[in-house]
């Protein structure tokens, strides 16, 4: 059904916290999104023209560098940009078949790619451009938020999380519930101010992104480095100095 | 946004049909249609059904798996699209009936009260079509007060070219009401069209790329790397700009082609000049025209998810 469901009391809100200010831009969320939801010809993350000078493909996270300018200087932020799965999902009531639904127990959203007719209209509807065309099988794709490990009970508990929470190397995704205020995400988000990407569209989305923070830090200026040694020999030694440097 | 063929020859082909079967469904309601005008109503009937079918079929195309389309009348309760193909549907057998009891019985209430069925059925269909854009808030172009009203009213105004000529074609003549009615049309959708564009121009983008990445205000942003070093799905569909340099152009050509000659030919048809020439001329000017403006439509919207690519939006 592609009502957006009544979310019940207590319900959870899982999602990812992203942190811009030590996300480095290395790409591994993505590669391992790609190896744990299975690339290749005919995986859930398709790829076309593999070797081809046009390799293409479908990817739920993407990585994207900027550079900013702004109160204390230019820096260079990184934004990995997945499915947010929003509260005000219209990618979900948009959908003519019912393929596309949110999850009434802990609002993750999901593509049945079983009812997908492919037509693409939940990608216009999506403003973050979270969803890609399998153009082999025809239906839309969308992150999962690895429903397959996080409920996985034969993982152990710690490796219950999202694979790109799983591998980020600087420590820049967490993964939890929002909807609980003293979970390790909400937390999070309280003590660093974390944000909404596009909060005037009004969809609401769960996952939250922390604020690059301070870009520099302030130190003392650098003097010049003091003549070495006393006595007559430095004083000559200053005068040429001083001659050659004419 | 990219403009696919098959949704350029859907919406333009059904507002053909919709709007010819809503112009028989009006005269009939009205009293409008002479008691031996029954070929008219059957033939109409016909055509408006073949434009819309047409129309619907090509819509399949768009579609990845059309094996599974069935599954689109299901959701109707939250999805426009779904709305459109239960409509789509839904005015078939109205539409039948009334070209069916028009035929047994001529002008007589229940072909009135039919003729009102039709005339709601259609322009319910045309108006689910346009809420499908509409109701994209990530499309400024699209998810404004013009798009729905502009629909109906194209799909009005070409619907009254071709409810011209086929009255033409069996009566000899457009008729002064059919040929108001066509000029008119065609007068009111240039207006609505050049203050759609006037509309588009004025807007302002719908976000900034500092606003797109959570940063506060007053930080400027640009692009350094993208993820990807070729034109992925995103930016195939959302990031389509080829149109952009032209459009001044196009859109002089849709107000020439597409509403002006249409208007001129409707005149002149209406002053029993050439009637079959100038009401078919209307119709050909009409189809090219409205095919043309609804390219345009797509080729100039700009989707927000393009920000993140450091495009124009």
């Amino acid at each position: 059904m592609t009502m957006l469901p009544e979310r019940a009391p207590g319900a959870k809100k899982l999602g990812l916290v992203i942190d811009l200010d030590t996300c480095v831009g290395c790409h591994a969320c993505a590669v391992n999104c790609k190896e744990w939801n299975t690339g290749g010809e005919a995986g859930i993350l398709p790829d076309y023209d593999k070797y081809g000078p046009e390799p293409d493909g479908v990817w739920f996270n993407r990585i994207h560098s900027y550079e900013t300018d702004g109160e204390g200087g230019s820096r260079t932020v990184n934004v990995p940009r997945s499915c947010l799965h929003c509260e005000d999902a219209l990618c979900v009531t948009v959908c003519p078949t019912g393929a596309s639904y949110k999850r009434v127990q802990d609002g993750i959203v999901l593509v049945d790619t079983d009812k997908c007719i492919g037509c693409q209209l939940c990608s216009w509807a999506c403003p973050y451009g979270a969803r890609e065309l399998d153009e082999k099988a025809g239906v839309m794709r969308k992150c999962t938020l690895c429903i397959d490990r996080i409920y996985d009970e034969n993982l152990p508990p710690a490796e219950r999380e999202p694979a790109c929470v799983a591998t980020c190397p600087s420590r820049a995704r967490h993964f939890g519930d929002l909807a609980d205020p003293d979970s390790k995400v909400s937390k999070l988000v309280k003590e660093r101010g974390g944000v909404d990407l596009l909060p005037g569209l009004g969809y609401r989305p769960t996952n939250k992104y922390l604020p690059p923070r301070r870009a520099t830090i302030p130190t003392a200026p650098v003097k010049p480095p003091a003549p070495s040694g006393k006595g007559i020999g430095t004083a000559l030694l200053g005068l040429l100095d001083k001659a050659l440097s004419r | 946004m990219k403009p696919a063929a098959s949704v350029l020859l859907l919406t333009t082909s059904t507002g053909f049909g919709f709007g010819l079967l809503a112009w028989l469904g009006a005269y009939s309601a009205l009293g409008l249609l002479p008691g031996h005008a029954r070929i008219l109503v059957v033939v109409g009937v016909a055509t408006a059904l073949l434009f819309a079918s047409f129309g619907l079929g090509a819509s399949m195309f768009h579609l990845e798996r059309k094996e599974r389309a069935w599954r689109a009348f299901s959701q109707w309760r939250s999805s426009w699209l779904s709305r459109e193909g239960v409509a789509a549907v839904l005015t078939y057998p109205v539409a039948i009936a009334f070209a069916a009891v028009f035929w047994r019985d001529g002008q007589v209430i229940w072909t009135r009260l039919l003729g009102v069925a039709a005339l709601v059925a259609s322009l319910g269909t045309v108006y689910c079509t346009a809420m499908i854009y509409a109701s994209l808030k990530p499309i400024r172009q699209w998810h404004n007060r013009h798009t729905a009203p502009d629909y109906l009213l194209y799909a009005v105004f070409s619907g009254a070219v071709l409810f011209a000529t086929l009255h033409t074609m069996d009566l000899g003549a457009p008729g002064a009401t059919a040929s108001v009615a066509a000029a008119a049309a065609a007068g009111v959708a240039l207006i609505a069209k050049r203050a759609y564009w006037r509309h588009i121009d004025t807007q302002t983008p719908l976000a900034t790329l500092a606003a797109a990445i959570g940063l506060p205000k007053g930080v400027e942003a640009r692009p350094l790397d993208a993820p990807h070093f070729t034109e992925n799905f995103i930016l195939r569909q959302m990031g389509f700009a080829v149109a952009r340099r032209h459009a001044v152009k196009l859109r002089r050509m849709v107000l020439a082609i597409g509403f002006a000659l249409p208007l001129a030919c409707s005149i002149l048809a209406g002053l029993a000049l050439a009637p079959m020439a100038t009401t078919t001329l209307a119709v050909a000017c009409a189809g090219i025209g409205l095919l043309l403006e609804r390219w345009l439509f797509f080729a100039e919207a700009t989707h927000v998810s393009a920000v993140y690519y450091g495009r124009r939006i």
